[in-house]
């Protein structure tokens, strides 16, 4: 088939990027070349990783019923610290120590409701004496905000603190 | 890697660990200690240790078995649906051992806010914003007035015993919580948890109580009037007795018995120690010895001081809004022929309530009505053989006195004679969030001076002097005749109550218990010479205060009118002292003698009745005034509006709203150019100085004016034309419609009071979203279910309560408060009983004796008063039983034991 220049630009017609001879395959756009110095990422089995977060959240629920509020401060440091074997993303860390920080003070929270308190009704009332706005979503969303901001502080010293380089 | 480039990354990394460690400390640090007014939030929202840890306190109890150590024997503690409790005891002690462990159980910030309140430590916990409050609290010396009481209280009295059962109650609660760390969210959140409990406490309480019922200021806005206006008008306008018919509930005759001894002042007793041989002529400072002008201005320099300081105690400290009513009919006006007795007290309305349900029961005493957490008493309620109900007497129980001081004298003043030295006593105020301040309090014989500003002014309170208030509530409690209540109160010494009283065998009474303070000469209205001449001379005697014991018309009213006629040979107060005018107590008067077979239903139409007395005085005037007055279109449908009105302040009534603004119009178009020609310094004490509705005096002596003295020269406004009383009006009704016209607008006829005005219950913690409210309501401050507050009110009736005593001796008893018995606002006792006092709905009182399991409450008792409405106006209350679920018993009781 060739190209019709005369229909060219008209309804229907052809476009200039068909105007190549039919049946070649287009090779694409070439790749950039990405050299990398980083080492291979993440060391060690996922399912590993993923049981060592969940005992990190079990760890900071265990710690705030015990009282011990800065233990997701100290869950991030240590995932921070050991993200020097982990070798994850900073990306991934962040949402990992995120979650677990929130997981691990959800679980007491919602023992409480479970346990037939009045949770919610709670929470607008923190929400109300620190003077925000009095919503349960309020109350919830500081208390986990605290959890995660020390989570979060955690995981950027152990990083800071770790002897390597890790780019991420 | 270049080496520079190394160095360069060290340095990056360092940095960074660095900041990373900064930041990190001073998250931790901030999170863990708080920062200023921010509170530890770590702690704060640790969800195993912090506030979340107060949702347990949100359950409803359970039935369960406690130990409380320090019982003697076991004590039953039964709750109603609604939350009222009922403690039976074996002891008084027991009895007021659970009492104690109840109150904290359910309202342990409150506790604590009112302690806090009293000593000066409320800065302790909520921050820079209470010092005003503590420091003005430690001035006026509740916390020296507790301690000196509880100094000299007999150990083996009742009440130290009953104080001292009490705070181990309240104490073993506390130590629950710290083992539970199940504290209220308040203590959380400010990472400021509360103390022991002691027995000088509860009479910080007490103290609490009575400033807020007996301390004013009235005085210096005296002298700030008298300043400005001028003395002449100032007594004209603010009279001492004011015109107007004042519905006494003892008409006299009255008796002149003398003086009696003023009980002695501890604090006083020791400050005034010589420093000096007598000084004649020494005394060449500022001080009561000038006179004039000079002294005026230094007094009024000194009020504006002391009410400086007075503006930042929290709302209610200082006595305000005289709109409680206590009333009783006996006799062919009842139905079977027994007494009735009805009584609810107003004062500022919060969540908590400054009330607690509750019925005491123990051997020798067995009583049913509201406490005050942290008081072991029932302060109104009813026994098996009596009710009782209070409200204010308004009398003066504060003198102010300018002492006469030296700068070559410092730290001494001139009292009969001599100079003598102040006693100083030094207090450190804790602050939140911010450096302890330190203060020195200066005590006269007089009591604390309050300020050094342009004169030395120190208060002279009743409240000071201690008041065995809970001795003599046990023994009201035990009362079993008029003769035992009358022997009981004769020991009260402030606040000044009026005590309504009905009885088991069809008697009624009042009296009008406290300490009435008694000047030779003097004018003790207004700040007085501190020199000794113008002293408390004493009291009037006990068998010379106002009471009645059946009066001949078989009803008996209080609704802090005057309780005397003008020929009462004693001194009281003034009109300015909020003395209600009288209108609240015609209406009642009114109602209750134009009934006959008189039944709870009846007294709780009253107690809810929107009818405005000083409407139904003044309205037909205005009317009268506007008959040939040439109106606007809109004016003539106001008018027309209001002719049809019938005096009721219902939500639905647009004649109410065009009242409403007509009369405070009416106030400003009369007194506001004589306020503005002398600049009255208004911005000094609002409630007390500015040209308003909230002006007792003014709103009597405008209310007679209107009707007896219509050419009064205060009508015509300095320097304008000659004006008469409906000139004035005509001027205000414009102003009114003008107002109205602007908001809500639209036609007369929609202008309607709910629009205008509400109602809001505000939360003890100041967070406005754990009050209640604002919801449209009716009432103002001249109908028996009054409003006060302005357009926004905040305060009114705040426990109503009817007991009725059958011809067979028994007693049916009902009550409400708006609010609930938890503190807590994640439980549901923490408004449930507001929108059964919303709708004039009553809830059957606890029984003061427990019954047998599976028995109604008491016999007799009555889920409501059917038929309870508001009057007029088409916004009924609906009548009947209390609302789902709040009435009878809840099946839960706690067992505790030894």
């Amino acid at each position: 088939m060739t190209a019709d220049l005369r229909r060219l630009g008209r309804r229907g017609s052809y476009r200039l990027g068909r105007l190549r001879a039919q049946g070649i395959a287009d090779p694409g756009p070439p790749s950039p070349f990405r050299p990398s110095f980083t080492r291979p990422r993440h060391h060690g089995p996922t399912p590993a990783w993923l049981a060592a977060g969940l005992a990190g959240t079990l760890v900071i629920a265990a710690g705030a019923a015990a009282g011990l509020w800065f233990v997701p401060f100290i869950a991030g440091l240590v995932a921070g610290l050991a993200n020097r074997i982990g070798g994850w993303r900073a990306r991934i860390m962040i949402l990992a120590v995120t979650i677990m920080a929130i997981a691990g003070w959800a679980i007491p929270l919602g023992w409480l409701a479970l346990d037939g308190e009045p949770a919610g009704a709670t929470a607008r009332v923190i929400a109300a004496l620190l003077g925000l706005p009095a919503f349960a979503t309020t109350g919830v969303i500081v208390t986990f905000a605290v959890a995660v901001a020390q989570a979060l502080a955690g995981l950027w010293l152990g990083r800071a603190l770790t002897p390597f380089p890790d780019r991420g | 890697m270049l080496p520079e480039r190394r160095r360069s990354r060290q340095v990056g990394r360092i940095s960074q660990a660095v900041l990373a460690l900064g930041v990190s400390a001073v998250l931790l640090v901030i999170l863990g200690a708080g920062l200023g007014p921010v509170p530890a939030l770590g702690r704060a929202l640790d969800p195993g240790h912090g506030a979340w840890t107060s949702a347990a306190g949100g359950r409803l109890p359970a039935s369960r078995t406690l130990r409380l150590p320090g019982l003697a024997h076991p004590v039953q503690v039964r709750f109603t649906a609604a939350g009222a409790a009922s403690v039976s005891a074996a002891t008084d002690s027991d009895l007021f051992l659970a009492l104690g462990y109840v109150h904290a159980r359910f309202r342990l910030a409150q506790l604590d806010l009112q302690r806090r309140l009293g000593e000066g430590r409320l800065a302790q916990l909520t921050g820079p914003s209470a010092v005003a409050s503590d420091r003005f609290e430690l001035q006026l010396g509740l916390l020296r007035t507790a301690r000196q009481e509880w100094a000299g209280m007999p150990r083996s009295s009742p009440a130290a015993r009953a104080l001292t059962a009490y705070a181990r109650g309240v104490n073993d609660y506390l130590a629950t919580a710290r083992a539970s760390g199940q504290w209220p969210a308040l203590f959380s959140l400010a990472g400021v948890y509360p103390a022991d409990w002691t027995p000088v406490d509860s009479l910080v309480v007490q103290g609490d109580l009575d400033q807020q019922l007996s301390f004013t200021t009235v005085p210096l806005d005296y002298a700030l009037l008298e300043r400005s206006l001028g003395a002449r008008r100032t007594m004209a306008w603010f009279p001492v007795t004011a015109p107007g018919a004042q519905s006494p509930y003892d008409p006299g005759p009255y008796r002149t018995l003398g003086t009696a001894p003023l009980p002695a002042d501890p604090a006083a007793a020791t400050a005034a120690v010589p420093a000096a041989a007598p000084g004649r002529g020494q005394a060449g400072g500022r001080g009561a010895a000038s006179a004039g002008p000079a002294r005026q201005a230094a007094v009024a320099r000194a009020a504006a001081a002391i009410l400086t300081q007075v503006s930042a105690l929290p709302a209610g400290q200082v006595h305000a809004y005289p709109d409680s009513n206590a009333w009783a009919a006996s006799g062919s006006r009842v139905a079977g022929s027994g007494a009735m007795l009805a009584g609810d007290p107003h004062v500022p309305q919060t969540l908590p309530s400054l009330w607690y349900q509750v019925a005491l029961s123990a051997p020798g005493l067995s009583v049913s009505g509201v406490s005050v957490p942290g008081m072991p008493a029932v302060l109104i309620g009813h026994n098996a053989d009596i009710a009782w109900s209070v409200t204010d007497t308004q009398s003066q129980s504060v003198l102010y006195y300018d002492e006469q001081t030296s700068p070559s004298r410092p730290g001494q003043y001139f009292w009969r004679g001599q100079w003598r030295r102040m006693q100083q006593v030094h207090y450190v105020i804790p602050v939140r969030g911010g450096p302890s301040r330190r203060l020195t309090v200066d005590l006269t014989v007089h009591g604390p001076v309050l300020t050094r500003a342009g004169q030395t002014v120190a208060a002279d309170w009743t409240g000071a002097l201690g008041s065995p208030d809970l001795a003599v509530l046990l023994r009201v409690g035990q009362a079993r005749d008029f003769r035992q209540f009358r022997a009981a109160l004769a020991g009260w010494r402030s606040p000044a109550e009026n005590f309504v009283y009905a009885d088991r065998h069809g008697n009624i009474g009042a009296i009008s218990a406290g300490l009435f303070p008694q000047v030779r000469h003097g004018r003790p209205w207004l700040p007085m010479p501190g020199t000794g001449a113008d002293d408390i001379a004493g009291v009037i005697p006990y068998a010379a205060v106002p009471h009645v014991y059946n009066p001949p018309g078989q009803v008996v009213v209080t609704a802090n009118q005057r309780p005397v006629a003008s020929s009462y040979p004693y001194y009281i107060g003034t009109s300015a002292n909020d003395f209600d005018a009288g209108f609240r107590a015609a209406t009642e008067y009114a109602y209750l003698r134009r009934h006959s077979s008189l039944r709870p239903a009846s007294f709780a139409v009253l107690q809810g009745s929107l009818t405005d007395g000083l409407a139904r005085q003044v309205v037909p005037r205005l009317l009268a005034a506007l008959r040939h007055a040439p109106l606007t279109p809109l004016q003539d449908q106001a008018r027309q509006v209001l002719a049809g009105w019938n005096y009721s302040m219902v939500t639905d009534s647009a004649g109410a709203s065009i009242w409403w603004w007509f009369w405070s119009d009416y106030l400003s178009a009369v007194f506001g150019p004589w306020w503005k020609s002398a600049q009255v310094p208004v911005h000094l004490d609002r409630a007390g100085l500015a040209v308003g509705p909230g002006q007792a005096s003014l709103n009597e002596v405008l209310a007679h004016w209107t009707r007896h003295d219509r050419h009064n020269p205060a009508f015509s406004p300095p320097g304008g034309p000659a004006r008469d009383a409906a000139g004035a009006m005509r001027a205000a009704f414009a102003a009114a419609v003008a107002h109205l016209k602007a908001s809500p607008g639209g036609a007369p006829d929609t202008w309607t009071w709910g629009k205008l005005h509400t109602r809001r219950l505000a939360s003890l913690t100041k967070a406005s979203a754990l009050g209640y409210g604002p919801r449209p309501d009716g009432g103002d401050p001249w109908t028996p279910d009054a409003a006060d507050g302005g357009l926004a009110s905040s305060a009114g009736p705040s426990w109503r309560m009817i007991v009725h005593w059958t011809g067979s001796g028994a007693a049916a008893a009902e009550g409400i408060y708006p609010g609930g018995q938890s503190e807590n606002p994640a439980s549901p006792w923490y408004g449930n009983l507001i929108a059964d006092w919303w709708a004039g709905r009553y809830l059957p009182m606890p029984p003061a004796r427990l019954a047998p399991a599976g028995s109604r409450a008491q016999p007799g008792a009555r889920g409501g008063p059917g038929g309870s409405g508001r009057d007029g106006g088409g916004t009924s209350r609906t009548a009947g039983t209390g609302g789902a679920g709040n009435s009878g018993p809840g099946g839960v009781s706690w067992e505790l034991v030894p």
